[in-house]
């Protein structure tokens, strides 16, 4: 059976996928993901669950964010409006830039594909 | 653990759902965050009337995107929430529907015109994005999640609220005094976001003695001031002679409170303001509209879902 596992670094972080292990139950999965997963990298927390109770969707199947123009429901659209008057708007508009230059990436490369 | 230890440890992202926690933290927590989720949630009913009030396609389709992501928001806390194991989302739901469930202040006014948007979209947003971004750090390790991705979202928000209350500022004279007459209604009711001054706060010390709470609600309203009335100005508005607001010797704003009508705010709170029986009777009936919805997914995830016996 095999049973993916999820990384916690610190406290308070979430959990990220890392790879999965081979195991005939939880509990021999819980001790090969540590280690395989946690011997060096810092761990606070390992979670492992069986593949198949994962659910996938992917951009194959799915046009995630859609395919038309929704650049109003950006911050960056509103470029007459200056962000840096407070730094939480400032911050969101900066974490929103790197969303959409990623998203605007992968678009292309789908077209070159294409 | 006990409320001791809670409040030696407590700090940011310090607790999540494997701790064993007393319920006195659970339950405040529980408290907060539901206000957070049912504000979420008004706040988008009452934003969804500017779609139909806007002028313009672009407008009337920023408009639909933030009402879709406050009501996303309030799915991230209700599930915050829920892994309290105090209340359940729908017991939650329930309560919002019946009038117990609270939620913030300027929900509880009913809107009818487009001068109103930047209230909400800028002015509210703009004061809840302040105290949202405080609640990264908050103790609660699920809520600060929640807060990590809401406020990704919130910069659009605020901007464009920021670019309606601009471009009508920048309309006929017509157009500014009415956006002056909506701002001086509701510059109180905006003033009384952050609630009352900290030794009136009810729920303040606790919040903050086990890290729910990151920042006081003096501490913010200190800073939405120093930050939104340049804006206000900026644009031409005019801040109302009343309430007072002072500069205190260290240089910071503050509001002089004898000056905000805190009977309707307190009659607010207890949700028996004439505007909140409008807005949470306008809700209830969507909710009870869709009420077959619901049910049907119920069943459905009673009779045919998934069984967890591959998992055990």
């Amino acid at each position: 059976m095999i049973w993916e596992v999820f990384r916690q670094e610190e406290p308070g972080d979430s959990h990220e996928h890392v790879g999965n292990v081979h195991a005939p139950d939880r509990e021999m999965a819980t001790l090969f993901a540590r280690i395989q997963h946690a011997r060096r990298m810092q761990t606070n927390s390992l979670w492992v669950t069986p593949r198949d109770e994962i659910g996938e969707v992917t951009a194959e199947e799915a046009a995630f964010g859609g395919r038309t123009d929704k650049s109003y429901r950006w911050a960056m659209t509103y470029n007459d409006i200056d962000a840096s008057f407070a730094e939480e708007v400032a911050d969101s508009e900066s974490e929103q830039r790197e969303a959409a230059r990623k998203r605007r990436e992968a678009l292309r490369e789908e077209e070159n594909e294409a | 653990m006990d409320l001791e230890t809670v409040m030696e440890r407590a700090g940011p992202r310090e607790f999540g759902p494997g701790d064993e926690l007393p319920e006195k933290y659970r339950k405040a927590a529980t408290r907060m965050i539901q206000f957070h989720a049912n504000s979420e949630v008004m706040g988008g009913y009452l934003d969804k009337t500017f779609t139909r009030k806007a002028p313009s396609l672009d407008r009337k389709l920023a408009n639909t995107a933030k009402v879709q992501d406050e009501i996303g928001h309030a799915q991230l806390l209700y599930r915050a929430a829920e892994t309290l194991d105090v209340k359940t989302r729908a017991e939650m739901l329930d309560e919002l529907a019946t009038g117990e469930g609270k939620f913030l202040n300027c929900f509880h006014y009913p809107v009818d015109s487009w001068y109103e948007a930047p209230m909400i979209d800028f002015f509210v947003d703009g004061g809840a994005m302040r105290r949202q971004a405080t609640l990264k750090s908050t103790s609660w390790t699920p809520y600060a999640h929640a807060m990590d991705k809401v406020c990704f979202e919130e910069g659009f928000h605020v901007k464009h609220g920021e670019s309606i209350l601009r471009e009508l500022m920048n309309g006929s004279k017509a157009t500014q005094e009415r956006m002056q007459e909506t701002f001086d209604v509701w510059w109180p009711r905006i003033l009384q976001f952050f609630g009352p001054t900290n030794d009136e706060s009810v729920h303040d010390d606790f919040a903050q003695a086990v890290g729910l709470k990151t920042a006081t609600n003096d501490e913010l309203r200190t800073s939405f001031l120093n930050m939104y009335i340049p804006k206000a100005e900026k644009y031409g508005l005019e801040i109302p002679e009343y309430p007072r607001i002072y500069e205190r010797d260290d240089g910071t704003m503050a509001v002089r409170e004898d000056d905000l009508d805190w009977k309707e705010f307190w009659t607010i709170s207890r949700n028996e303001y004439e505007g909140s029986t409008e807005q949470i009777g306008s809700r209830r009936r969507r909710q009870d509209a869709v009420e077959w919805v619901r049910e049907s997914l119920e069943t459905w995830e009673s009779s045919a879902g998934p069984t967890p016996q591959t998992a055990d």
